[in-house]
């Protein structure tokens, strides 16, 4: 029997056959950089004060979206479910909802329910970086701090001032996470090199005897002392073999282009008309600096040896316990005992006199589109007071609140069986870079894709031998300036 | 022999003429019972096409006549054909087609030859352990795809990969970069996609299975080798097959995505080379938040997916031979 199809049976066939074709899902991949925390102890939260009875109607629906920048471990979930249970039971008046959706997929998602005019109120914890992909949505929480008396004074102002944007006063602060220099104790030990300053300003012993300012010149060489090939040879001495590097002395944040710049000196891509492409001179002084402590110097590890799992397994080089130093943000401390019992924090080094500790922050925001901003400025000021203690406690930040420091320095040392200076992390506040790497810029998730995490540059740099510098991040500049140009 | 009396074929009085002509199954309670079983079984199905499918379609169509992006604060208006217009004038557009289909013209042959010929060996009469051989290439297929592309990075890492590990073993002591070089990259790409042709095979290998063997009976008694045995009886015979393959080659090719998602971050690194046509789409509406300007990108990625199966299908005719076909 012959079976034949119509043409329009034929038409119809190939249509649903590359219709359905085309649905096959995939999911995005992106590396957080958030801490989880192992504790999921949930102290005790005060509920703030509300009204005891339900208005007519019920009560205001809120949504809290949950997790731009972490937030989405079972552990920090149960505590999240905790202090929203503890908040709706003390407030008939407001139910508030928790939306977790998974870190990967939390950017994609969130953009699809703005669009579709159905954003939630309140989102976080979500960084600089995270929020300014939602540039002009945020809500300026100015008018409701004035009619709430909410006191910002608790917080340090250069702080408070990183979300004092052109959209107003689009944060609180509420967890920080300055910059310092992780170092091993036991490595400075071994060289025979006195270990680098804890105090911002002082000066650094070299193993001649001279006092030397601690800035990224004397810390390149005193990398370079650190880094120890197979055969027990510095990268100072003739011999030494760079393609067989048990150790290494110095990894710089290599997450961000922009970060990695910050901490040679604070700024911004985006020059003062707000459609230039302007690379401050002290970030391309970085950038030659990670290029040339690769491939020149042989401190850091090239691109595929920090892909590779078998020498990089943990993510972050220091985590696996053969880089001398390196610099992160305290989030960090997250996966930093893995690196040993003898790691401690030291001072930024200085680029031209001044040091600079790129910082990270997370914080709490409502959309502007919120129906009810009052009710989630309510939630929100229970989120940044009475549940901060164990909100922090689960996400393993700092608090951003001055008086509250001491307890999560407290906390943090806790984990750890080694005496640290933290008081090194609290200075690193007062060097934080302003403005902030990660302040918006046009066209800012597209621009990400050349500098962000993962970005074509850093890439390309980590993986590749003899470029000129120069022409490099000129074509980044030509690149993203091209990209600006078409923006909106 | 006494004649057996003939039924005259003459429709009895009551039955009128159209009977005859149709019979109609619908009017019986038991067929309007079956087909309402039947469309109930299938409603999931019918309920996801118009949901997750038809919908989506419809909605990305008209996306794309508008200007829905998170990036600017514009109302929502109707833009026309401004979308279509960009998506032309976009040197991205042309330079990711061109990535999608050189790398197109290198893996498809591969990916449909490859598993063809690793079914022919395993059809092989004197091939001993053809099961477990079947369960072995079919083995990587099960495994989530995202888990054995993370273990090829690790496999081709250029300082610690087995691949470069083995190199170094027979003497080559500086191994290429195979994730990082621009001429080496399709190359690896089209090597890790070898690892999922499980499926390709088992498919190969049913039609290979289903050749009646009178066929290469017929073809040894007319002293026929194995090369004319393989083009004038296994590859007609195979090729409905073969064209399934190729359709759905070319539909997954044109939508490479993962790979380099997954291995570059949707960079396109190394030099633009893995800037695939689908990680545009989703980059842009995704990641860029520029959800219309990507609706148009999909519609254009559909129209070019449809114009050449349907010109695949129109070249079947000459080329795939259906044994049940007259």
């Amino acid at each position: 029997m012959t079976a034949r199809l119509s043409r329009p049976g034929v038409l119809f066939a190939v249509f649903a056959l590359v219709a359905s074709a085309c649905g096959g899902s995939a999911t995005p991949l992106s590396a957080s950089n958030v801490p989880v925390s192992t504790s999921s102890a949930v102290p005790s939260v005060a509920p703030s004060s509300g009204p005891a009875t339900v208005a007519p109607g019920g009560p205001v629906e809120i949504r809290w979206y949950c997790c731009l920048g972490g937030g989405e471990a079972p552990e920090q979930k149960t505590v999240e479910d905790k202090v929203v249970a503890d908040f709706n039971a003390a407030n008939p008046n407001i139910h508030v909802t928790l939306e977790v959706v998974t870190y990967d997929q939390a950017n994609g998602q969130l953009t699809t329910e703005i669009q579709s005019g159905n954003g939630p109120d309140i989102v976080g914890p979500v960084g600089i970086g995270g929020a300014n992909a939602f540039h002009g949505k945020w809500l300026d929480l100015g008018p409701l701090i004035t009619k709430n008396n909410y006191d910002l004074s608790g917080f340090p102002s250069n702080v408070v001032d990183i979300y004092k944007l052109d959209e107003g006063q689009v944060g609180i602060p509420f967890a920080i996470y300055p910059s310092a220099l992780f170092y091993k104790k036991g490595m400075f030990e071994e060289a025979g090199l006195k270990e680098p300053p804890h105090k911002y300003g002082d000066q650094y012993q070299m193993p001649d005897g001279s006092m030397v300012d601690w800035n990224y010149d004397t810390a390149r060489k005193v990398a370079q002392l650190l880094t120890v090939d197979k055969n027990n040879k510095d990268a100072t001495q003739a011999g030494f073999d760079p393609k067989k590097i048990a150790q290494w002395g110095l990894e710089l944040q290599r997450d961000d282009l922009r970060g990695m710049g910050a901490y040679f000196g604070p700024g911004t891509l985006a020059s003062g008309d707000g459609k230039t492409v302007a690379i401050p001179d002290a970030w391309k002084a970085a950038w030659k600096y990670y290029y040339n402590s690769i491939w020149t110097d042989h401190i850091s590890l090239t691109g595929p040896q920090f892909e590779s799992k078998d020498i990089n397994p943990k993510d972050y080089p220091f985590f696996n316990g053969n880089t001398a130093m390196s610099e992160n943000f305290l989030w960090s401390t997250y996966g930093v005992a893995d690196a040993g019992d003898d790691w401690d924090l030291a001072a930024i080094p200085t680029y031209n006199g001044a040091a600079t500790a790129a910082f990270n922050a997370d914080t709490f925001r409502i959309l502007k589109d919120s129906k009810h901003p009052d009710e989630a400025f309510t939630f929100l000021s229970y989120l940044l007071g009475d549940a901060s203690g164990a909100l922090l406690l689960a996400y393993g930040g700092f608090p951003a609140r001055t008086a509250a420091q001491q307890a999560g320095i407290d906390a943090l040392q806790a984990q750890f069986t080694n005496p640290i200076d933290w008081q090194v992390a609290v200075d690193g506040i007062e060097h934080a870079d302003k403005p902030n790497f990660e302040d918006f810029m046009p066209a800012y998730n597209e621009s990400l894709g050349l500098v962000g995490s993962g970005g074509k540059y850093l890439t390309k740099w980590g993986n590749t031998a003899g470029l000129d510098m120069d022409k490099e991040i000129q074509s980044l500049q030509d690149e993203m300036q091209k990209i600006w140009d078409k923006a909106p | 022999m006494a004649s057996v009396p003939v039924q005259p074929l003459i429709p009895p009085p009551h039955l009128d003429r159209r009977w005859l002509r149709r019979p109609s199954l619908g009017k019986s309670a038991l067929a309007r019972n079956e087909a309402r079983w039947g469309l109930i079984f299938l409603s999931p199905w019918l309920f996801g096409v118009l949901a997750f499918t038809l919908f989506p379609m419809i909605a990305s169509l008209v996306f794309s006549v508008t200007n829905i992006s998170l990036a600017q604060d514009e109302p929502l208006r109707f833009v026309g054909l401004e979308n279509f217009q960009r998506m032309l004038a976009d040197p991205q557009t042309w330079e990711s087609l061109g990535v999608t289909f050189r790398f197109a013209a290198f893996n498809l042959p591969i990916a449909i030859v490859v598993p063809f010929v690793v079914a022919l060996v395993l059809n092989n009469r004197y091939l001993r352990g053809v099961g477990m051989f079947r369960t072995l290439f079919f083995l990587p297929y099960v495994i989530p795809f995202v888990s054995g592309l993370l273990a090829w990075q690790g496999m081709l890492n250029l300082e610690t990969g087995w691949v470069n590990e083995f190199l170094r073993i027979i003497g080559i002591q500086n191994p290429p970069n195979w994730l990082q070089d621009t001429t080496l990259i399709y190359p690896s790409l089209a090597f890790i996609g070898l690892w999922g042709i499980g499926a390709g095979v088992i498919i190969n290998l049913a039609g290979l299975k289903g050749i009646p063997s009178e066929l290469y009976d017929a073809a040894r008694i007319d002293g026929a080798g194995s090369w004319a045995t393989l083009r004038n009886v296994t590859l007609p015979m195979m090729s409905p097959v073969i064209f399934y393959s190729l359709i759905l080659g070319i539909v997954d090719v044109l939508q490479y995505f993962l790979v380099p998602l997954v291995l570059y971050n949707g960079t396109g690194e190394p030099g633009g080379s893995t800037l695939f046509f689908n990680l545009v789409i989703y980059k842009q509406a995704f990641n860029f938040q520029n959800f219309s300007y990507g609706a148009t990108l999909a519609w254009m990625l559909f129209g070019i997916t449809l114009a050449i199966t349907l010109v695949v299908f129109r070249t079947s005719r000459r080329w795939v031979y259906y044994a049940g076909e007259r």
